[in-house]
C-alpha cells in the first residue's frame, strides 16, 4: 500500500488517528466497568472487551504505519486474551467450590458442637 | 487508477467507522443493562461484529497482500473463540450465583410432571434489579 496522492495520505492519517482516539476512550470506559462491576463475571466480561479493543488498536497501528509484523502480534494477543478469559473463569469456579465446601464444613462443626452442649 | 484508490479509502473508512459505531453500541449496552447475563449480550456483539467490521475495513485499506490474509486469520480466530469464552463466563455466573431468585426466572419440573415457575421478586431487590 503506497499512496502517491498526498491528499489521500492525509485523509488516511486523520481517519486512523480519530479511530485510535475513540478506541482509547472506549478502553477507559471498559476499565471503569471492570472496576465498578459488582460481580466477578462482570469484571471478566470487561477484561474480554478490553482485549478486543486493544486488538483493534494494534491492527489499526499495523495498517497505519505499514508494519506487517504488528498483525502477528495482533493474532498472538487474540489467543492470549482468550486464554486469560478461560483461565480466569476456571480458577474462579474452583475458588468458589472450595469456599462453599469450607463453609459447609464449618456449619457442620458448629452444629456438632451445639449438640455437645445440650 | 486514482478513482480505485479513492473508492478503497471510502469503503475502508466506512467499514472502520461502522465497527466503531458497533463498539459504541456495545459500551452503551454494557453500561445500561442491569445484570451480567444481560450485559454479556451487548459485550459479545462488539467482540464479533465490531472487531469484524474494523478488521474488514483494514483489509480493504491494505489491499491484496499478506497483511490482509493475517487480518482475515484474526477474524476467523475471533469467530471461534468469542462464543466459547461467552459460554464459559455464563456458566461461571450461573454456577456461582447464590441469589438466583432475584435475578432470573426459573422453571423446574417436579417428579409428577408439574412445572414450577419461580418469577424474580423484583420488589425485594435492594440493588434495583428489574426485569
Amino acid at each position: 500500500m503506497e499512496n502517491r496522492i498526498p491528499v489521500l495520505e492525509q485523509a488516511y492519517e486523520v481517519v486512523f488517528v480519530t479511530a485510535l482516539v475513540i478506541l482509547a476512550v472506549f478502553l477507559m470506559l471498559s476499565l471503569i466497568r471492570a472496576i465498578i462491576g459488582p460481580r466477578v463475571a462482570d469484571r471478566i466480561v470487561a477484561i474480554n472487551m478490553m482485549g478486543t479493543q486493544t486488538l483493534a488498536i494494534i491492527a489499526i497501528l499495523a495498517v497505519m504505519k505499514h508494519e506487517g509484523y504488528l498483525v502477528d502480534i495482533c493474532l498472538i494477543y487474540a489467543m492470549t486474551s482468550f486464554l486469560a478469559v478461560i483461565v480466569l473463569s476456571k480458577v474462579y469456579m474452583g475458588v468458589y467450590r472450595q469456599r462453599k465446601e469450607e463453609r459447609a464444613r464449618q456449619e457442620k462443626q458448629k452444629e456438632e458442637r451445639g449438640y455437645g452442649d445440650h | 487508477m486514482e478513482i480505485i484508490e479513492w473508492l478503497q479509502f471510502l469503503l475502508g473508512s466506512a467499514l472502520l467507522v461502522l465497527g466503531l459505531v458497533i463498539f459504541l453500541i456495545q459500551m452503551v449496552g454494557v453500561f445500561r443493562f442491569k445484570y451480567v447475563l444481560n450485559r454479556m449480550h451487548a459485550a459479545a456483539m462488539g467482540d464479533t461484529l465490531g472487531i469484524g467490521c474494523c478488521l474488514l475495513g483494514l483489509i480493504v485499506v491494505s489491499g491484496f497482500s499478506f497483511t490482509s490474509l493475517k487480518l482475515l486469520l484474526v477474524i476467523i480466530f475471533l469467530w471461534f473463540s468469542s462464543p466459547v469464552s461467552s459460554h464459559l463466563i455464563a456458566r461461571l455466573e450461573v454456577t456461582t450465583d447464590e441469589e438466583k431468585e432475584h435475578h432470573y426466572k426459573q422453571q423446574e419440573i417436579t417428579a409428577d410432571g408439574a412445572v414450577v415457575t419461580r418469577v424474580p421478586r423484583a420488589e425485594e431487590d435492594k440493588d434495583g434489579t428489574v426485569f
